[in-house]
């Protein structure tokens, strides 16, 4: 029977499947200090131990701080959060890479770059953001800290067969500079809605996506929970295998692995998916939002909607909006380069990586930031911060008045020092736009690195298709 | 279950008003408790009493996989969140866990359903009946899996 790449990976993991549940084996199992406390002192509690060692993997990404790190950390509950990790990473046998480590970074940039993340594998960790690493076609989802203490010491995990959702995006871009990645994720959750993807593991395909570097892969599959899905997925092709090559922990026999992949990891052409969508390309345009969920996006040449035209005759989608602008302080009808900025923030899972960082330093470059804006740039870990320190990205961005900062998830969800005070808007590259997620009161637009870079300098939003960029 | 309505009228309650990101830091689930809510609303913690129900619209939950949020909702009191629909991993956390039920119910109730209204909810009759209104509505029954874990008390006390 024809199948998709989903099912493949998932019918590879199957370890019992009866009365509707099945257990499913897992590969990778990532880590970190927010949401493991509680599943090692559960194992402590039961005297149990982590099944496999070998295949669980520590980091410290959410609430470190993303100053010089040879000061002490003055938040103490962080400090005993980022304690309480290595003490458990060293009592239970767990490889981790601490706050010291050449290797810390957010988990979801440091697992595809150390070549944990491998094609075909099925990858969980304790944050929602694990979609990420199904842009190599890994099977990667997000879970709570249950979940992760029966992980840690069953190696297996029990779940219903989600859905199969396949978005086939196709034709090429006009301005790929312009229009990135992350313009074309934001503009399928505004089309799909935020619980569009419900129940569904969904796969990206098409022309525009084989099109994509493996980094800009990871921006869209990392943003598949923000139209609630289980996890986003992209066939493995020449592009993984190539980025995968001669990675810290990539296999040994790697061009055999690479036949196996191959030969196994694409969907069949005759295999039906539960629910389809397809987008084009070429119509995409540079998007910010401009509400509290990201769904409620829309292109920068556009203006802040109208509540009762938003909502298409849906009271409760008018009441949404209605709050939401209430909540951004933003009047209807607004054009959305009228949108003026406190604070411009260039990192998290969604976009830290070199990449990222290179697209927003050509915006920058030779510029200076508004004299109204606060900006900084957060690579997602210290190899991406080492390597763009290699091509002079850092100086680029100090000269230009950026402040250039330490791996973690920083300002993507306010547990640092990181945060907006109440009532400043940020153009951020995060991937949540939540009232309150960037620090109570903070107002937060979703956009792309090159959008974030160019609000920054000019102190609101332009259209960056006017930009030289190539 | 009897206990009185909280109801929220909103579609995508997230994770971070739930219970937000610089929370994250406590492991004392009763301190977890006093901010449960925050996001959205302040006098959540003084209002809420031990049996209460949250009724809310379309994709509860949606957002982060922190278990924290079931965890501060569930020691604050809530023994259920009756909405439209749920964002998975809330949901699934809410089982896992034994922290609360996570019940579905139609438009027809939660338009019915307002604030402070007294309900007595049955899981084995899969129906809520509204005290003060005189009503019965009709929940959507859990999967087969769903109710055993729960019925077992959250999935470590589950035995297949």
């Amino acid at each position: 029977m024809p199948k998709t790449l989903f099912e493949k990976i998932w019918d590879s993991h199957m370890v019992v499947e009866e009365d509707g549940r099945s257990l499913l084996y897992v590969d990778r199992h990532l880590v970190h200090e927010v949401t493991s406390p509680q599943a090692f002192d559960g194992l402590r509690m039961n005297k149990r131990t982590v099944r496999r060692t070998d295949l669980t993997f520590a980091t410290m990404d959410h609430n470190v701080p993303t100053s010089d790190r040879s000061l002490p950390i003055l938040d103490q509950t962080s400090s005993m959060q980022i304690k309480a990790l290595e003490k458990n990473c060293k009592e239970f046998g767990i490889t981790l890479f601490d706050i010291n480590s050449p290797n810390q970074g957010i988990v979801h940039v440091i697992g595809p770059e150390l070549g944990i993340t491998l094609p075909g594998t099925t990858i969980v960790c304790g944050d929602s953001h694990t979609s990420t690493h199904g842009a190599f076609g890994a099977l990667a989802f997000g879970i709570g800290t249950s979940d992760v203490e029966h992980v840690l010491a069953t190696q297996c995990i029990m779940m219903e067969k989600p859905k199969t959702f396949e978005i086939k995006i196709q034709g090429k871009r006009k301005n790929p500079h312009a229009v990135t990645a992350k313009d074309i994720i934001l503009s399928i959750i505004r089309k799909i809605g935020t619980a569009g993807g419900t129940g569904t593991v969904i796969e990206y395909r098409g022309e525009t996506i084989s099109e994509l570097t493996m980094e800009q892969r990871m921006t869209i599959c990392n943003m598949s929970i923000e139209a609630g899905a289980r996890a986003g997925l992209i066939a493995p092709d020449e592009k993984t295998y190539q980025y995968l090559k001669g990675r810290k922990y990539s296999p040994e026999n790697y061009d055999e692995s690479v036949d196996y992949w191959r030969e196994n990891l694409k969907t069949d052409s005759s295999a039906k998916f539960d629910k389809s969508f397809i987008l084009s390309a070429e119509n995409i345009v540079p998007q910010v939002s401009w509400g509290t969920n990201p769904a409620m996006t829309t292109d920068v040449t556009g203006t802040v909607p109208f509540p009762d035209e938003y909502g298409r005759g849906n009271p409760e989608e008018q009441k949404g909006a209605e709050k939401a602008l209430q909540y951004m302080n933003l009047k209807p009808g607004m054009a959305i380069t009228d949108i003026a900025i406190d604070r411009v923030f260039i990192g998290s899972c969604t976009n830290s990586r070199l990449e990222d960082l290179t697209e927003a330093a050509k915006v920058v470059q030779g510029k200076q930031v508004s004299a109204k804006v606060r900006a900084m740039v957060v690579p997602g870990s210290q190899l991406v911060k080492k390597n763009a320190e290699q091509l002079g990205l850092d100086k680029i961005f100090k000269d230009a008045g950026f402040e250039w900062r330490e791996s973690g998830c920083s300002m993507c969800l306010g547990m640092n020092p990181d945060i907006l005070a109440a009532g400043e808007r940020c153009a951020s590259t995060s991937n949540r736009n939540f009232e309150g997620r960037q620090g109570t009161g903070g107002r937060t637009h979703l956009v792309s690195p090159v959008m974030a870079a160019a609000a920054a300098i000019h102190g609101h939003f332009i259209d960056v298709r006017e930009l030289d960029l190539n | 279950m009897k206990g009185s309505v909280i109801k929220y009228e909103r579609d995508n309650i997230d994770t971070d008003v739930i219970l937000p990101g610089p929370y994250l830091k406590i492991h004392d689930y009763a301190e977890l408790a006093t901010h449960a809510m925050e996001g959205l609303d302040k006098d959540f913690h003084k209002r809420v009493k031990p049996g209460d129900f949250i009724v809310a619209g379309k994709n509860f939950g949606c957002g982060s996989s922190r278990e924290h949020a079931p965890i501060a909702l569930s020691y604050s009191g809530i023994k259920a969140v009756l909405a439209l629909s749920f964002a998975r991993i809330f949901y699934r956390n809410a089982v896992d866990g034994a922290f609360l039920l996570p019940i579905e119910i139609d438009e027809s109730a939660y338009k019915d359903i307002s604030d402070s209204d007294s309900l007595e909810v049955d899981i084995s009759k899969n129906e809520i009946q509204n005290l003060t209104k005189n009503k019965v509505y009709k929940i959507k029954p859990f999967p087969e899996l769903i109710g055993k874990i729960i019925e077992a008390g959250g999935l470590f006390n589950y035995k297949p």
